[in-house]
Order: C-alpha cells, then structure tokens, then sequence
C-alpha cells in the first residue's frame, strides 16, 4: 500500500519516488520504522528539502496514513475534529479520558500519540530503568522488580514494531484501508486497535507513564500553533496567512545577467601609468531587471477582497527589490482602454499600453467572469494583441481552478491568455512558464 | 554499527530533539545530514560537540567560493612529482661525474604515485572509522562543487587521482558527514535528494533559555531573562540583520564580568549593543527609537 505513497506526496507537490520508498524500507531494516512518529521524522527528513515544503508534508502524511482530509482553509484543528480517525479514536480511549477532558487537550494527546516517536519511548523506558535500579533492597521488594520488570518488557513489546516486516507492516496497513472503503467502519485501525500507537489501547497509560510528555507532546504542539508547519495553504487563494509564500514564488520573474564591458577611463588611466602601454580593462556588471505590468480587475464587488491582496503583494515586491512595475485597473474586461488609478477616472489608451518594451511581464487580475456579451470580439482582439505583444503574460483568477469550467468568459479568455489561479502555487507555475519564454 | 547510538547534545550543547532525531537518521542510514537555518543557529556546532562528546576524529572542510571536489577529496601534487623527477635526473648526472648523490630528505619515491597524493579532509574521513565529516556552508561553494560530490555521496568509496588507489569504506564505519547551508542559494534538487534534510528554525524563548543556561550556567534568572526580553524585542524590530543565538551568547558573555546589579544597569542601558547588532542602519534605527519613546522601550523590556 506504501506504493501509492510517493503519488501521494507529489500531489502535494513534494518530491518523492521509488527511492523514497527504499529508503523507509532501508530505515525499516535497520530498526528505525517503530511508531507512526518514526516514519514521520523518517518521511519528513527524507521528502522535505525545503522550511516551506512542511506545511504541504504534514497535511499529505495526515491524509494518507489518518485519512484527515483537509477542506480548503481548515486548520489542523478542523480537519482533525472532522475526521473519523479523531472520532473513533476518541471512542476507543473515553474509559482513560472520560468526558471531562477539553477537546483542545484531547487533541494534544491525539497528536502526542501520533508524534510519539521511538526515541520518546526510549527516554521513557530509560526513566524507568533508572527508577528501578534506583529503589535498589533487590532481596527485600523482589515481588516488585519482577513486577517492573514485566512492565518493561511488556511496554517494550508493544512499542516495538520492528518485529514486524516491512510486509506485514504494509499488510496491516492494506486491510486498514481495505476496510475503510468498504463500509462505513468508523476511523483508521491504526489508532485505537494497537495500530500506531502502542498506548493508544488502555494499556501503559494505566500504569501511571505518562506518554508524549517529550519530544512527541511538543512536536504536537508544534504543529497545532506554528505556522511552519501548518503555514500556508499553497492551493488556496491568497490571503494575509500565504502572501509572503506567494512573494517567494514571485522572486522568479527577476531577471539577472551579468556582463562585461570595457570600462574606458580606468584603460586609459592605467594605460597612462604604465607609460602608454594600454591594456583593456574590463567592467564586470551585474543586472537585476524586473519589468511588471500589473492589471487588475477592480470593478464589481467579486473583486473586492482580492484588489487589496494583489495590491499589497506587489506592492511588497517592488519595495524589496524597487523595480520597474506600473500597475493599471480595468473593470470587468479590457477594451480600448485602462486606468491609471483605482477610481478609474484617468486612462491610458490600449494603444500606449501596446506600445511598451516587449520585454514587460504582464499579469492580469480578475476573475474573468462576465455575461457573454460583455466580452465583445474588440475586447477579445485586446487580449489578442497584447499576448502577441508581451509573450510573457499571464492570467492569475481568483477563482477555484475548479470552477472554470462553468463559465463561459473564462472558457474564450484562457484560450486567449494562459491562465492561473491566485495562490502561491499557481503564481510559482505561471512565473515558471513565463521565465521558459524568451522574449 | 558501532556508533549508532542516539546522541541528544552534550552538557554544552543543546540539541533540539527534531534535530538530534535525523541526526540519528543519517547516521543509522549511512547518509549525509544537511543542517539549513538561520546563521547563528548552532549548525556547525552539531558535529563539533557531537566529536568532542565522543573523542571522534573531526575533520572540516570550510567551503569557499573556489572550492571544488578535487581539495575536499584529494588531489596529486604535480609540483611536488616534477620536483622529485628532476631531482632523479640530476642525480643520475653527478653519479655519471662520479659525485656524490644528494641525500634526498624525504621517503617519497617518484616510482610510488600515491606518494603524491594529498588526502583532503573527506578521504582521511574515510580512511578512519567512525569519524566525523564536516562540510561547512556548502552555499558558498560555486555551483559545480555540490554536483560534483553527488558520486562521492551515494558511493562509499573515493578513487585517488593518478595512483588509483581506492579508499573505501564499510557501511557500519561510515563517518557521520554534517553539511550545513546558509541558504544563500538553492542547492540543486538531486543533491538535496542524497540527503536527510534538517532546517534549524530560529529557538523560542523556553528553549533559548535552556540554551543559555548551558552557556552560561553562572548567571542568575533574572540578568537572562532581562537580556532575552531586549533580545526577543530587538528581532522582533524586523532589522536588516536581527541579533541570533550566538549574538545573544556573546552579548551575555560579555555581561558575566560585571556583578549581578552592575549587569541589570548595563543591559537596561543597552550597553555593549555592537555585539548584538552588526550593521550601521539597525544600529541607527534602534538609537532613534531609544530617543523617541525611552520610557517605553524600557517599560516593555523590564520583566513584570
């Protein structure tokens, strides 16, 4: 079942392939797969190359090994409310909790149990040893020890998966997956039966060592408050949470070349010095270009939300790098002509706009959904002329990828200009598709 | 394997668990981990602590902007061998002379190539078991180097230039090789790929204390505190260069000298700010603001 594994995560995104899955296996072998925690840490080292790539890893790994889906714009916090897995958990350990504990809590100890790694286990094992060869008279409590030491080992036995071949493993796991689409059997067999966690079951809990108080309670926390890893939603539409993810994507349309020149004053001074024997000297010069036009569509209350969005989005990106960007609006669609300012009072012929150094990436913002009628054959020629001007360009919606189809404006208009949505993702590919294109 | 124990810092290190964790997972795979983060961070000192704590070797290759594979695995030197080869020559001449010879000062002999081989840092690593590789802000190594070393990275053996000797190493001595990157540029995808990746993030305020007390185990509670409050409330300034870890520890260091009343005056003064702040417009910025709102730059930084 591990095999769907690497689609699962490139969905996301993220670099994974076969060598992904030999690796785990690798890891496997040597002892390191033992809790669900284990083969996160394993996974994430392996497959996130990248501080950004987290967030996208930690919601893949959640909904491939504990079918948490995410709805788009939920928190972890939903997700994991919403989810059978949660519920069926939850049912599986009410004697240990009972009703009185918080579901911010009950949370907690949920994702305690699914972080909790074998080094947790360790530390808590090595804490117990250390407390039983502490209380030291082995004569006088030798009924204790032995009690202790059966504890240990029974602790140790369900901790330890590492008995388990990668088979067996992968196995258990089919069935789980087996069952969950069969019929309607309530959450992942990997929480609750003695699945992942090996305490999820009564069991150790009981004995008064309390799980997940280390590494596993904090990664928890870690990931319930902390953006890095539960940051950005790359396929949503951008928002204040992701605008700095899609600032990043937009690094890429800056242009750098370098080239040499030679640089006359400094040849003939030196020239000069070495009594008129000229050897040229040469200039090194580093360019970082950036030409944007911006249009963005700022009429109708559709836009609204997203005109401020866009606006601080490039506005962030030429005060960090101070570039040449000149921003326009237009309402609706593109005719003759487009605005200088927000209120569209002053305009700019289509023709001035044409006439602009080729070399000008042009994005154009909106949703693109508007009667039939509005979109008349001479704005249909605009955007015509201007793909044909500006080879780099790019048509970045709002609107849900998915949605597209039912609108017949954007149906003609994508046909016309490549189109894409408004979040980090969708920038990052049109900027990728853009810098393929030589002017 | 003989080393492929968990090790979770040393009483002068303190090893974020995460961290400590792939550490364990590069070690026991036999691959390299690759420790990104903020500068300051304690990326290189990982595997420093982590050779000291357990008397390994320790051998470090500082990149550069000149670096390439050939100094970090070895290289054959040339000048040395055309040295050696004229000496033969001459020698063979006042032989003819009926001279004598002269006494050559070394054991190298130009019929031995491997004489002339000079071992970089990565072919020692691996000619001693166990021992420790430390590959340091790879990010400034031109573009070729990190390509370069995928063939050494996903083979355990390195072949000696001229003389073909190969050293090679067993999985279960393989050394722990720590890479770290500065991130100031993407390391190419398939090189990535032959690594466990770790990214540093920035430590918050709990552990930034454990850090300290690590550091400086003398200090009382409430110079730390007083200092990490200014520290927390300067990055969270947005400066050009916001103070790290080791900007903090140093700033502390210097602060230990003075005694425990004298230190709380210095510290509310800000004094000794050049330690925390190292570029002239954050160092404006922040006397500006001093000057602005003196009360309540100090009202935020004492503790309550």
């Amino acid at each position: 079942m591990f095999a769907s594994l690497p689609s699962a995560l490139r969905e996301h995104g993220l670099n994974a392939d076969v060598r992904t899955l030999l690796l785990i296996q690798k890891a496997s072998i040597k002892g390191l797969c033992k809790t669900l925690g284990d083969v996160y840490a394993i996974l994430r080292a392996a497959v996130v190359k990248d501080p950004k790539e987290l967030g996208p890893f930690t919601k893949a790994f959640y909904q491939y090994f504990l079918q948490i889906d995410f709805a788009p714009g939920d928190t972890l916090l939903d997700a994991i409310l919403r989810s059978e897995t949660f519920k069926k958990w939850r049912e599986d350990n009410l004697d240990r909790f009972g009703d009185d504990l918080d579901v911010d809590e009950l949370v907690d100890t949920f994702l305690s149990e699914v972080h909790l790694t074998s080094y947790d286990i360790k530390e808590i094992l090595d804490g117990q040893e250390i407390w039983n060869n502490d209380s030291g008279d082995v004569e006088d409590e030798d009924g204790l020890d032995t009690d202790g030491e059966s504890r240990l080992s029974k602790l140790e036995q369900m901790a330890d998966y590492s008995g388990l071949s990668l088979e067996e493993l992968l196995e258990r796991m089919r069935e789980v997956m087996k069952q969950q689409k069969g019929k309607h059997q309530g959450g992942s067999h990997w929480i609750g039966t003695g699945g992942i966690s090996p305490y999820g079951h009564g069991g150790a809990a009981k004995d008064g060592i309390r799980v997940g108080g280390t590494g596993g309670g904090k990664m928890a926390r870690m990931i319930l408050n902390d953006r890095k890893y539960f940051p950005v939603d790359r396929d949503r539409t951008i928002n204040d949470d992701n605008i700095d993810a899609a600032l990043s994507a937009l690094n890429g349309v800056m242009e750098e070349t370098a080239e040499t020149k030679l640089d006359l004053p400094k040849t003939i001074k030196d020239g000069i010095k070495r009594g008129g024997l000229f050897l040229p000297e040469l200039e090194h010069h580093q360019h970082k270009k950036l030409q944007v036009l911006l249009l963005i569509d700022n009429g109708g209350y559709s836009m609204d939300p997203f005109v401020r969005m866009v606006q601080q989005l490039f506005r962030k990106m030429k005060t960090r790098f101070a570039h040449d960007m000149e921003t326009y609006y237009f309402h609706n669609t593109i005719y003759d002509r487009v605005y200088t300012d927000a209120a569209r009072r002053k305009s700019l012929p289509l023709k001035s706009l044409l006439d602009k150094d080729p070399a000008y990436r042009v994005f154009i913002v909106g949703d693109a959904s508007m009667a039939p009628y509005e979109l008349s054959k001479s704005s249909m020629d605009t955007y015509r002329k201007m793909s044909a001007q500006f080879s780099r360009i790019a048509w970045l919606n709002p609107e849900k990828e998915k949605y597209w189809h039912y609108v017949f404006s954007i149906q003609v208009i994508r046909q016309l200009i490549p189109m894409y949505q408004l979040s980090p993702k969708g920038i990052e590919e049109a900027v990728r598709e853009m810098n393929r294109k030589s002017i | 394997m003989a080393l492929d124990t968990y090790w979770s810092g040393s009483d002068k290190y303190l090893c974020d668990p995460q961290l400590a964790q792939s550490f364990h997972i590069a070690r026991t795979l036999g691959m390299p981990l690759l420790i990104e983060g903020e500068p300051g961070t304690g990326k290189t000192e990982l595997p420093l602590q982590y050779a000291q704590d357990h008397g390994l070797d320790l051998f470090v290759y500082p990149t550069g902007s000149k670096s390439n594979v050939e100094q970090l695995v070895a290289r054959f030197d040339h000048v040395k061998y055309l040295r050696d080869a004229q000496f033969e020559i001459l020698d063979a001449q006042r032989e003819e002379k009926g001279l004598n010879q002269k006494s050559k000062s070394h054991d190298r002999h130009t019929d031995r190539l491997e004489d002339y081989v000079v071992k970089g840092p990565a072919a020692l690593a691996y000619s001693k078991a166990n021992s420790v590789l430390l590959i340091d802000e790879i990010d400034k190594a031109p573009r070729e180097f990190p390509n370069d070393l995928l063939y050494a990275l996903s083979h355990r053996k390195f072949i000696m230039p001229e003389s073909g000797e190969v050293i090679e190493v067993t999985e279960e001595n393989m050394p722990a090789i720590v890479i770290t990157s500065n991130r100031e540029q993407e390391l190419p995808t398939a090189f990535k790929g032959r690594c466990i990746y770790h990214y540093i993030h920035f430590p918050d305020a709990d552990t930034m204390r454990e850090i300290v007390a690590k550091h400086h185990p003398s200090l009382d509670d409430k110079t730390v505190q007083l200092a990490m409050d200014i520290f927390y409330q300067l990055r969270n300034l947005g400066l050009e260069r916001s103070p790290t870890t080791r900007e903090l520890l140093n700033w502390l260091k210097w602060v230990k000298k003075f005694s425990s009343e004298e230190a709380k005056e210095k510290i509310q003064q800000l004094e000794g700010l050049g330690v925390l702040i190292k570029t002239q417009t954050d160092l404006e910025r922040i006397q500006s603001q001093i000057l602005r709102h003196p009360d309540d730059f100090h009202k935020r930084s004492t503790p309550n």
